[in-house]
């Protein structure tokens, strides 16, 4: 049985992808003069050359965190959403702890990660413990969060950390102490791919590992599949909870420092960048398992990279991206898209099942 | 006849049969008792009647045209009403506004036309005699006011056919009697009742004829004049097929549950239990049989902490346990079969595994370090897969894949397997087929044998008589029998006690609690 | 410090301070109201910041185009709606969890709504090129004349009115039409309405559609009136703020319209602290923690109540059916 249903999910998957790239078609043969140039760019340029997918590779970092933040949340049923400010919180102070300690060569980079872990980690105890203790909906109360992170980082940055000597608003220059160094130059040449791509992936094992071979993970998807089972099986609930959206804080907290350390030199943004929204995408697009959500950033990675190139080579603006992300994500997540067909899946089976368990019911029925 | 339903049958998708080529039928102008223990099948009869559910066979004839319900809506332009045990109201809403919901009078061709709705429920209300105000939402109205509600939304409806689903479960004895006044008001204004009820006095007291089903069959249609409570009693509890378990002698020795002066009120203002006292011992295991509503439920509940209690203490071996939270009640070596096993008991899109080491997943010998000993897991898998005679391709089946039968056998192999010292059984066999039924039941007795302590609560008979070694009787939240051999005990006995007609005195009672 | 209390005091009590609460509660008070639909129907709509981006832009294109703000509102009213049966469709039919189908609502209209300006005005950070129009403004006779009073209520551009005047128009909507009550009665308790013929479905899309128009005017506003033109991220999340306005309104047309206040109120405070030399960041944040606070309080006081709602839930959850 879960066999098939596994299959079945990868149909689904496919056709929801499919369904959205012929949404994307009919718009680009709408207002496009040159579609096909468009379509190629989009679906295949990205593959042409090695620098499109260390670029790929390297937009990956930011939503691999957020992606694994988002599953351990959605995991437990948790629908916070502070993955967006908790990771502009995480890479501002792990800009300044770039700029204001002095420390050798990796320790630093682990100190400005692990400054932006607990800065992560502490903002989601406010949805969180209103969750657990006031009964406030951790969705409402994330999404205000996001904007008091981002305000609040702005605050300082504008008024207390901010180089003068630009001409916009950014901090000033990272030691170099503190930058997370390019991934292999001497072999791939120069890139901006840096060694946070494997930051990323240790990352993605050690939470697949954390959900699916620990006891706290385990905790967190029961109270996900059923939360009375899970608290009259003795799990604590409030507290796991609680974990998870911490967790969750702890990854993006930490991919906006890898993010930060990795691929800038000053902190300059002045709005929120939007992987928090990409982890959601992805964690829906990895059915909240851990273990898919590289390959589900990849997708995504991959979809950015083809708009931008389209936009670059042809008269389609790249925001088609969010097009056909929206439509990918709503069939995703939509439990009765092609039900049928697995209903029928279903019935099979159960009828298998209901012939084996009729003749041996019926001979019991004839004895009494 | 005003309602005839001729061979009805009616299988669940999971393969029980809950009516059995069912024959029932009722007189215009009559009240009629339809009677039988919890699980005869009488709700699936009523629910096909009101169109709530369609049978696979047989013909439902009302007022002489054959007719097809498929849903209530054709019930109710049959003339058919029901007032459902738990009521079909929405609380912020006024009672004028819930009698009219779905049929709404309109004033200037768009607005709701609210001084209609009051004066159309001042009108049925004054006709039927059936007082409520129109004005107050029905949060705020008591219980009793409530079921007028819902009797007035069935008769605005143009109901000539009543339905009331165990109408005085919910109610005071004032209010009981206020309702059969009203009852009798109805028959003679020619309204047809079908009364479903387990209590003999009421039905001895109201009804002209009664209909008696058992395990999923009419058992027959009396005059109500013609039979004794306790005919009634034993034709409701008698037997079809008895199960025997092979069982040795009980030695019971030490206390290991001790529940003293339990009280319980619920969210209704109803008191569920009153008083309530007994023990069980190492080695043996106590029945609880009553009727269903009795308090038993409200009992298991609060045995496991999932509700609190207004007064009296529960102790584990001497520990007190209420407010302890379910993973202390647990660590004192407390299972529990939960009578809702798709609810409390299991993880539907869970894997076996995983449904498995629910209450002992953060256990030294599952864990190595940080991680899971997947190793000792997937053996203790194996192990309870085969101990338990699980039905399944694998330990990484998920459990909503299952029949009934072993999903129940993976929870109970869960909560057999943790050396439990006592194990509280709340209908561990309901609704699953009969291997795995008596395999649960042997598994059961081995446990109690082997030193554990077991409460059992179960609406089975023939389970409750053959399994327990002692038995207490719930009847309105208080123990009015206590049986310390069940070996002797005759269903007429348990019947007459379970329906309310006899009951032990205190000090007789008192021999449960053992100090 | 005591100087700058006094000054904050004489800009709180000032004319144009008061008028710049109504302007600026306008579109948080329309979501608000369309929170407030969706929800006593049993569907939270968390998609309404994504409807007022689209139809903030649409109002722009079309206006432009037609060189009628009308023309403008009824389309941006029209996406609105159109917007919202969508979220009813993947949540009512395909059974997309409806917060999901939100979230992919909001996604629409941050990037679709580049994506659509672009091909519209070839510009990505706002509508310049578009001559769009906007929504008159509104001096009440007889009222304008009144000092201060007048100095405050008239002169508001017509949407405000509206989103006003809809306050009354979605409290007779609940309460006292046909629609109203199913509405109701599906939100709080769809086995009841269920029971009685009423078609839960074709109420919650109904109730979606009605908060399409609101949140449509909404986002008409924030193009058409607030400001003259489109550009990107303009609802800065009053979308999410007015889900919180609603939620501390406890879903009462009038309740949700003050809490809309009080948050119009915060902003307002926040963009006149500015010129007081506060921290312009610190002030933009208050109305979030406003709403956290609003929140947490609404919930504490709650909690009573919602505690035995809860054991509530556990009995008659509790209360499987009967296996017969």
């Amino acid at each position: 049985m879960r066999n098939k249903t596994l299959g079945f999910e990868i149909i689904r998957g496919a056709a929801s992808i499919l369904l959205a790239l012929a949404v994307a078609m009919v718009f680009i043969f709408i207002i496009s003069d040159e579609p096909f140039t468009a379509l190629y760019n989009l679906i295949v340029a990205p593959l042409t050359n090695m620098r499109y997918i260390w670029m790929i590779l390297e937009r990956m970092i930011p939503i691999i965190f957020t992606g694994l933040g988002v599953c351990v949340m959605f995991s437990a049923n948790q629908f916070n959403l502070a993955g967006e400010g908790t990771l502009y919180i995480g890479a501002f102070v792990s800009a300044l702890c770039a700029i204001y300690f002095d420390l050798p060569p990796v320790l630093h980079v682990i100190v400005c990660i692990l400054a932006a872990v607990v800065v992560g980690g502490l903002s989601m105890l406010i949805p969180a413990i209103l969750k657990t203790k006031l009964g406030a909906s951790e969705m409402v109360s994330s999404l205000m969060l996001n904007y008091i992170l981002l305000q609040l980082g702005l605050y300082f940055l504008n008024y207390h950390f901010s180089d003068r000597t630009q001409g916009a608003t950014m901090t000033f220059q990272f030691k170099p102490t503190a930058q997370i160094p390019k991934f292999l130059p001497n072999l791939i040449g120069r890139t901006n791919l840096s060694w946070g791509i494997v930051i990323a992936l240790a990352a993605t094992v050690v939470i697949a590992l954390f959900m699916y071979r620990t006891k706290w993970g385990y905790a967190i998807r029961m109270i996900g599949v059923n939360e009375s089972f899970a608290k009259y099986s003795g799990i604590k609930v409030g507290a796991m909870v609680v974990l998870c959206q911490v967790l969750g804080g702890v990854l993006s907290g930490m991919g906006g420092a890898v993010e930060m350390l990795g691929y800038f030199e000053r902190f300059k943004w002045r709005q929120l960048p939007g992987y928090g929204w990409n982890g959601v995408t992805i964690a829906i697009l990895a059915k909240n398992n851990p273990a898919f959500v590289p390959l589900a950033a990849f997708f995504m990675a991959y979809l950015e990279r083809g708009c931008n190139l389209m936009q670059i080579n042809s008269d389609v603006p790249a925001e088609m991206l969010s097009i056909i992300q929206a439509v990918i994500f709503l069939f995703f997540a939509a439990e009765q898209f092609l039900a049928k067909y697995r209903h029928k899946l279903v019935v099979k089976g159960a009828k298998e099942e209901l012939a084996e368990r009729t003749s041996g019911h019926g001979k019991k029925g004839a004895e009494t | 006849m005003v309602v005839q339903m001729k061979g009805i049958t009616k299988v669940y998708p999971n393969g029980i049969a809950a009516n059995q080529n069912v024959d029932f039928s009722v007189r215009k102008g009559e009240i009629h008792a339809l009677m039988g223990e919890n699980g005869a099948g009488k709700s699936t009869l009523m629910k096909m009647l009101f169109g709530l559910e369609q049978p696979e066979e047989g013909e439902i004839i009302v007022g002489g045209e054959t007719v097809a319900l498929s849903s209530p809506t054709v019930a109710i332009s049959k003339g058919v009403g029901m007032v459902h045990q738990h009521f079909m109201l929405v609380p912020s809403l006024t009672v004028a506004e819930n009698i009219v919901l779905g049929m709404e009078p309109k004033k200037r061709g768009m607005f709701l036309d609210y001084g209609k709705a009051v004066a159309i429920t001042e009108e049925y209300s004054q006709k039927y005699n059936l007082h409520v105000d129109p004005h107050a939402k029905v949060m705020d109205i008591p219980v009793g006011m409530k079921q007028k509600v819902e009797i007035l939304k069935a008769l605005v409806r143009g109901a000539t056919i009543l339905i009331l689903d165990e109408p005085t479960a919910v109610l005071t004895t004032q209010e009981t009697t206020e309702l059969f006044k009203e009852l009798i008001h109805f028959k003679e204004t020619g309204h047809t009742i079908i009364f479903i009820s387990h209590k003999l006095k009421e039905v001895k007291q109201i009804t002209d004829r009664l209909t008696i089903m058992r395990g999923g069959k009419s058992v027959g249609v009396y005059n109500t004049a013609d039979v004794s409570e306790q005919d009634i009693s034993r034709l409701m509890v008698g037997r079809d097929v008895v199960l025997k378990v092979e069982k040795e002698k009980p030695v019971p020795t030490d206390v290991v549950l001790k529940v003293e002066d339990l009280s319980f009120t619920n969210d209704w203002s109803r008191k569920m239990l009153d008083g309530v006292s007994f023990t069980v011992r190492k080695g043996e295991i106590l029945g609880v049989a009553g009727v269903e509503g009795n308090g038993q439920r409200e009992l298991v509940e609060l045995l496991f902490d999932m509700a609190k209690p207004d007064g009296g203490t529960i102790q584990v071996e001497g520990q007190p346990i209420t407010g302890a939270g379910q993973s202390k009640i647990r660590g004192l070596g407390v299972s529990h079969i939960p009578e809702d096993r798709m609810l409390f008991g299991v993880a539907g899109t869970a894997t076996i595994e995983e449904n498995l080491i629910s209450d002992r997943y953060w256990k030294p010998k599952f864990n190595k370090g940080p991680l899971f000993d997947m190793k000792a897991i997937h053996q203790d898998t194996q192990q309870l897969i085969g101990d338990y005679q699980i039905l399944c391709k694998s330990g990484g089946q998920s459990v909503a894949n299952l029949s009934g039968g072993n999903i129940q056998k993976v929870v109970v192999a869960r909560e057999f397997s943790s050396d439990p010292k006592l194990i509280i059984a709340d209908q561990p066999t309901r609704g699953i087929d009969v291997g795995a039924t008596e395999f649960i039941r042997r598994k059961l007795v081995e446990l109690s044998r082997a030193g554990t302590a077991v409460l059992l609560v179960s609406a089975d008979l023939n389970e409750i008589i053959e399994l327990s070694d002692s038995l207490i009787v719930f009847y309105g939240g208080e123990i009015v029998a206590y049986f310390e051999d069940t070996s002797t005990l005759t269903d007429e006995e348990m019947g007459e006690y379970m329906l309310g007609l006899k009951r032990q005195s205190d000090e007789e009672i008192r021999r449960v609690f053992h100090a | 410090m005591l100087d700058l209390l006094s000054r904050i005091v004489s800009t709180v009590f000032s004319v144009p301070f008061a008028f710049s609460i109504l302007r600026i509660t306008t579109p948080i008070l329309f979501a608000a109201l369309a929170a407030v639909v969706a929800d006593r129907a049993g569907v939270t709509n968390i998609g309404l910041e994504g409807i007022m981006m689209i139809s903030a832009l649409t109002g722009v294109i079309f206006s432009a185009w037609t060189q009628s703000a009308w023309f403008g509102l009824l389309m941006a009213i029209l996406l609105g709606v159109l917007v919202a049966l969508m979220i009813g469709f993947f949540a009512l039919q395909l059974k997309t969890d409806i917060i999901l189908a939100g979230i992919a609502v909001n996604m629409l209209g941050g990037g679709g709504t580049i994506f659509f300006m672009y091909l519209a005005s070839g510009d990505r950070g706002y509508s310049a090129n578009l001559a769009s129009k906007v929504m008159p403004t509104v001096h009440i006779p007889l009222l304008r004349d009144i000092p201060v009073l007048g100095e405050i209520l008239s002169g508001h551009n017509l949407l405000t009115y509206l989103a006003f005047l809809c306050v009354l128009l979605v409290w007779i909507l609940l309460y006292k039409t046909p629609l109203g009550l199913q509405l109701r009665a599906v939100g709080e308790n769809s086995h009841a309405a269920d029971s009685v013929g009423v078609s839960v479905n074709r109420v919650k899309y109904l109730a979606l559609a009605v908060s399409g128009v609101l949140a449509g005017m909404g986002g008409a506003f924030m193009s058409m009136g607030y400001m003259s033109s489109f550009n990107t991220n303009m609802t800065a999340g009053r979308g999410f703020i007015a889900l919180a306005a609603e939620a501390m309104g406890q879903g009462e047309p009038v309740g949700t319209m003050l809490t809309s206040l009080l948050f119009g109120f915060a902003d307002a405070l926040a963009a006149n602290m500015q010129s007081l030399g506060l921290p312009a960041e610190l002030v933009k944040m208050t109305p979030y923690v406003f709403t956290i606070a609003g929140l947490a309080i609404y919930a504490a006081t709650k909690l009573g109540t919602h505690r035995r709602k809860k054991r509530k839930g556990q009995t008659t959850g509790g209360a499987a059916p009967e296996a017969s």
